[in-house]
């Protein structure tokens, strides 16, 4: 099929992938986790994994989809070869099944702005209650319906007309928001103290694995490296477009949003906390939501001695967190929409399923939290696996060839010497072993019954999700390879 | 503030922040002699 379709400009292009990459997990998961492992000790392995997972990650998604033109299954199995369709079919699997969750969570920051807007938030008395009432009701399917719905939209208009337009006035938005909260949080008496817990290094947790296992881990999900969603739109670059340097700027924006929201959170939480700030920072809640859903809305209401101004503050807050989600959920969508279009569907038909299978499969995420606990834990850690299929799939291709021929191909602004054979080919590889190792030995301390599948956060449901998935995937190897080598796309 | 926090800042922020203005700048080096060159 012949290319229709092309981003219109490099800076439409990086706005949409920023886009993809800035999500709720930049501002809620991203405080959180950094409070959890010695603030300042977590930053230095992050940004250490930020040059050697998620970047040479996010150039290979740029290459992967600009030299193949199709999605994930299609652009793994003409990279690796057909023997390998499978990996790239659960690359789209493991983004899928996020999808349906995310969907859910997009609906939450929907609600709870909504509730800031109207003024109901700020005259709740007790949160932690606000919150159950609204997650055990049967509003968080409504408002997921919305979200799906919106962002199935958005996508039926195409790229140019769709996701272009969308994330053109959504990004931008949402990086104006996140500064006016950043300098009003950094402007509260005592914040200072806030940003001092943030940069100091804990030196006893510094050289503690968990601490290098969740900085990974959480590069990995806050730049969107070896999701599949850059290489998706990776398809929709003009020809003679740049790939590394576009590649580099996008984990290094992403992860600038990220020091901007943890400012902005640990500031007000060290400002505005009476009681014991690090506790409310850590403490996850019900699926993580402990920080954003029922402390941040409590902290809103001491910003000011007005109420208007503490609604405005809540009001831009929330629909920050909705703006990041539903750009998110965008390329979500649209990289399993594009997997459809690979195997013969036309968009309009593709996006018809995929919001009617994506609206069905988080009904049971939207209405009970721990399967969305669970869902989040499989498939979150899944992506490792995803990123490790990423780069398999370049070994297979050559590492050299890739780098000088696609890479380093029509169009670079900057060339990307041998280094970068030697982080796919043996870095990443050693990370991802060293990473699923570590992980499933500790796994057995952190739950007795750690073999159990119907436990929601152990090492057995991993294992017995990934099993079925993988099985299922490489019997019908053949016919996914097939079917997307051999059908001519209609976009 | 303690010496380690200020280290640990200089080296996040220089390299997260003053990496992606670096970039930026040029990009849109790079996007100027494109448009100038007529390549855009």
């Amino acid at each position: 099929m012949k290319q229709q379709e092309f981003f219109s400009s490099r800076w439409a292009l990086i706005i949409a992938t920023v886009g993809i990459a800035v999500g709720t997990g930049n501002i809620w998961r991203f405080s959180r986790i950094v409070a959890q492992n010695g603030g300042g000790s977590f930053l230095i392995p992050w940004v250490i994994f930020l040059l050697i997972w998620s970047v040479p990650l996010i150039i290979a998604e740029f290459g992967i989809g600009k030299s193949a033109r199709l999605g994930p299954v299609g652009a793994i199995t003409k990279t690796a070869g057909s023997k390998f369709a499978w990996m790239g079919a659960f690359v789209v699997f493991v983004s899928t099944a996020i999808m349906f969750y995310y969907s859910v969570v997009t609906g939450w920051c929907l609600r709870y702005f909504i509730a800031s807007v109207s003024g109901d938030l700020l005259k709740v008395d007790d949160h932690l209650t606000y919150w159950n009432n609204f997650a055990s009701s049967y509003e968080p399917l409504l408002f997921h319906f919305i979200a799906i719905s919106f962002v199935a939209f958005v996508i039926l208009r195409g790229v140019k007309k769709g996701i272009e337009k969308a994330t053109k006035i959504l990004v931008p938005s949402l990086l104006i928001i996140l500064i006016i909260l950043f300098f009003r949080a950094i402007t509260l008496p005592d914040a200072i103290e806030g940003i001092k817990y943030f940069f100091t290094p804990d030196w006893n947790v510094v050289l503690d694995s968990k601490v290098w296992l969740n900085a990974l881990t959480q590069n990995a999900w806050d730049t969107g490296a070896g999701w599949g969603l850059i290489l998706t739109y990776a398809i929709y670059m003009r020809k003679k477009e740049d790939v590394p340097l576009n590649a580099v700027l996008i984990g290094f924006g992403n992860n600038t949003i990220s020091i901007i929201a943890g400012i902005t959170i640990f500031s007000t939480v060290f400002a505005l906390s009476s009681v014991d700030a690090m506790n409310q920072v850590t403490q996850s809640g019900p699926a993580n939501t402990g920080l954003t859903f029922i402390y941040l809305p409590i902290l809103f209401n001491k910003i000011s001695g007005s109420e208007a101004v503490n609604m405005f503050f809540a009001s831009i807050f929330f629909l920050a967190l909705f703006f990041a989600a539903v750009t998110s959920l965008m390329s979500m969508v649209e990289l399993s929409t594009r997997t459809l279009i690979d195997f013969g569907l036309n968009r309009k038909r593709a996006i018809g399923i995929i919001t009617i299978t994506g609206f069905l499969l988080g009904i049971p995420s939207a209405l009970d939290i721990t399967f969305l606990a669970n869902q989040d834990w499989v498939w979150g850690v899944g992506l490792i696996l995803s990123g490790a299929f990423i780069a398999f799939a370049i070994r297979r291709y050559g590492i050299d060839k890739f780098r000088t021929e696609v890479i380093n191909g029509l169009g670079t602004d900057i060339k990307i010497g041998k280094w970068y054979n030697y982080i796919i080919g043996i870095l990443i590889p050693i990370q991802v072993v060293v990473l699923v190792s570590w992980w499933l030995i500790s796994s057995v301390s952190w739950d007795p019954e750690w073999w159990n599948p119907f436990h929601a956060e152990n090492a057995g449901t991993v294992i017995f999700q990934w099993t079925i998935v993988l099985t299922i995937l490489i019997v019908f190897n053949k016919y996914i390879a097939d079917k997307t080598l051999n059908t001519d796309s209609v976009e | 503030m303690e010496v380690s926090t200020i280290i640990t800042m200089v080296i996040v922020l220089g390299i997260v922040w003053g990496g992606l203005i670096l970039l930026l700048l040029r990009a849109i080096n790079y996007e100027k002699h494109k448009s100038q060159d007529g390549e855009n």
